[in-house]
């Protein structure tokens, strides 16, 4: 029996007041003890509610599913393997190029300050809810032809023309994988602050998402940085932009930001706690605990 | 912090060669040193005046103080248990030092209900229900039909065995011997134990001794010891071994509600029954190792009952 913390001793500091356990006073657990009576009587006892004659009455009634012979709906169709674990697939909401762009006119979201799923969930026109097994947002290519402005993003999943239409901006994307808890911090971070518990480290990525996100043609956060500066200068050349210089950029310290693979908020370290009433932020001090969230 | 204190109160004098003299197990316990201190010492001197009756007054020349106890595989996330280490050399509760217990051997959850399968299984399982009764096919005669099947005026019989005539045979009496033997779930049986010590042990019931030595083999002493110290109507005495100490042996011979026993028939039901258990700290260490490898041992691993 795994220990729960303050229960088992609770327990026992009750258990140390009351009179000594003796074979005289044990029990069992409520329920766990079946007593099932026919009822008889002259009310109740005379088909003692299994109705009249037949099967029911005489308990031989064939199994769940049987149709009397014929062959069952239940085993009529092959089963589809297609559809094995669809339950738990991992789910990208979208978001189009035409729904930033608007945002970022309307000023919902200050393309400024580096985007991410935090960005996009504080605008309440983006919804991603993490219980759906929903891991982030899936940029696509809707209005890819007006899309204008300069953003530092990172998204969980995106195309190729996506990603050319930011860049040639002078914009930066970044696929970035973040696991389940992670995604629920990021989604609603006051209510992750208000559990008063650290910063998760992020994990990284399952097997089935590993190849994509060390793939520098989607510019996965796992991928090389220098051949990501190459299929930059070759995503260009494909479609036929100049990549602009980001080391002129009047926002160069902003395009250049980005999260440690194990960083989930920018700026918060994993292993920090957040304390929103004494605005205070707590960081590990035991060696220990520094090893366990080093990246 | 505690080691302090309890050098306060028993002020002791040993060296180390003296502690090996006393028991070998205590090797393993870290000892603390300290100078002797004559006035403490109950020297012959001492016991010149003092009445018959309490002839019983050790004779040991100073107290080892064990502060400490290593635990094997300790628990990270929980403290030890403590427990003081006493004697069974004098009449009076003379505490040799504390050690610790393991938390989850000696703190785990109090599962009365785990405590019921187990009393449960161990009153069933050895039971054998000889009743039995003869069926109509087993009683001598009945295979005439009484009488004719009609005309008679009375109703119509097949045998006088049949069940309904007064001497006939039973319609569903008892065949016997019948088994009423199951097996507990391992895992239920090792839980029980640990469940049972940690109940001792939350109740007070629990003394840890460091040997069942007694002075003397007067069935009187250890009443009078157990008297003394309030451990109830009856107690359990446990060891690690079955060749019990001389002394103990020939006094409990004659008082049944104080018994003998080896960790290895230790069971559920015995500590329950008895109000007290008393282990010699041979005893808790074997307990310890056994009750750890039951909890970790593979075949408990998922991963491991899959491969298998």
């Amino acid at each position: 029996m795994s220990y729960i913390a303050g229960i088992t001793d609770k327990a026992l500091k009750l258990i140390a007041s009351m009179p000594r356990v003796a074979l005289n006073n044990l029990k069992g657990l409520p329920g766990s003890k079946k007593t099932f009576q026919r009822r008889r009587g002259r009310e109740k006892g005379s088909k003692h509610g299994r109705g009249d004659k037949g099967q029911g009455a005489r308990m031989t009634l064939p199994r769940l599913g049987f149709e009397g012979g014929q062959f069952p709906f239940y085993l009529r169709f092959p089963k589809e393997r297609y559809y094995e674990g669809h339950h738990m697939k991992r789910q990208y909401p979208p978001l189009s190029l035409l729904q930033l762009q608007r945002m970022i006119d309307l000023g919902r979201v200050n393309p400024d300050e580096p985007i991410d799923l935090t960005t996009l969930c504080n605008t309440k026109l983006y919804k991603c809810s993490p219980e759906h097994h929903h891991y982030g947002v899936n940029l696509t290519d809707e209005g890819i032809d007006i899309f204008q402005a300069k953003v530092n993003i990172e998204v969980q999943w995106t195309t190729e023309n996506v990603i050319a239409a930011v860049e040639r901006n002078g914009g930066v994307i970044t696929s970035r994988f973040y696991d389940i808890q992670s995604v629920m911090a990021l989604v609603n971070p006051e209510k992750f602050f208000q559990r008063g518990i650290p910063i998760p480290k992020c994990k990284l990525p399952p097997e089935d998402a590993i190849e994509y996100y060390t793939d520098p043609h989607f510019r996965g956060y796992l991928a090389d940085p220098e051949k990501v500066a190459e299929a930059r200068l070759e995503l260009a050349q494909k479609y036929g932009y100049e990549v602009p210089d980001f080391s002129k950029d009047p926002l160069y310290e902003m395009l250049k930001q980005k999260k440690d693979p194990r960083q989930i908020f920018f700026g918060l370290a994993p292993g920090w706690v957040v304390n929103l009433k004494d605005r205070v932020i707590l960081k590990p001090k035991a060696q220990e605990w520094k090893e366990y969230y080093h990246s | 912090m505690l080691g302090s204190r309890l050098h306060s109160i028993f002020p002791v004098c040993y060296t180390y060669a003296r502690i090996q003299e006393l028991h070998p197990l205590l090797k393993r316990f870290i000892v603390r040193s300290t100078s002797c201190n004559q006035d403490n010492l109950l020297t012959e001197k001492s016991l010149v005046g003092v009445p018959e009756s309490s002839i019983y007054v050790a004779q040991r020349p100073s107290i080892p103080l064990i502060t400490k106890r290593e635990i094997e595989f300790p628990n990270r996330y929980r403290e030890p248990k403590q427990a003081w280490l006493e004697s069974l050399d004098t009449l009076q509760d003379e505490k040799l030092g504390l050690v610790d217990l393991h938390p989850d051997i000696f703190g785990t959850y109090p599962r009365i209900d785990i405590l019921h399968a187990n009393i449960l299984w161990q009153r069933w399982y050895k039971k054998i229900d000889y009743a039995f009764v003869r069926s109509r096919a087993e009683m001598p005669g009945g295979g005439r039909k009484p009488r004719p099947q009609k005309k008679t005026g009375l109703k119509r019989q097949g045998s006088i065995r049949s069940p309904l005539w007064r001497g006939g045979g039973a319609a569903f009496g008892p065949r016997g011997p019948q088994s009423f033997y199951y097996m507990l779930p391992m895992s239920i049986r090792t839980l029980g134990l640990r469940v049972a010590l940690s109940v001792k042990y939350a109740q007070n019931d629990l003394h840890i001794v460091n040997s069942l030595d007694i002075p003397s083999d007067d069935p009187k002493f250890i009443e009078d010891l157990i008297d003394t110290r309030f451990w109830g109507f009856s107690a359990l005495f446990v060891d690690d071994i079955d060749i019990m100490p001389r002394n103990i042996s020939l006094a409990l011979k004659e008082l049944p509600q104080f018994n003998l026993m080896p960790v290895y028939g230790l069971n559920v039901y015995s500590m329950l029954k008895h109000e007290t258990l008393v282990l010699t700290l041979a005893a808790v260490e074997k307990l310890e190792k056994k009750l750890l490898a039951q909890m970790h041992k593979p075949e408990n691993d998922v991963a491991y009952k899959k491969r298998h």
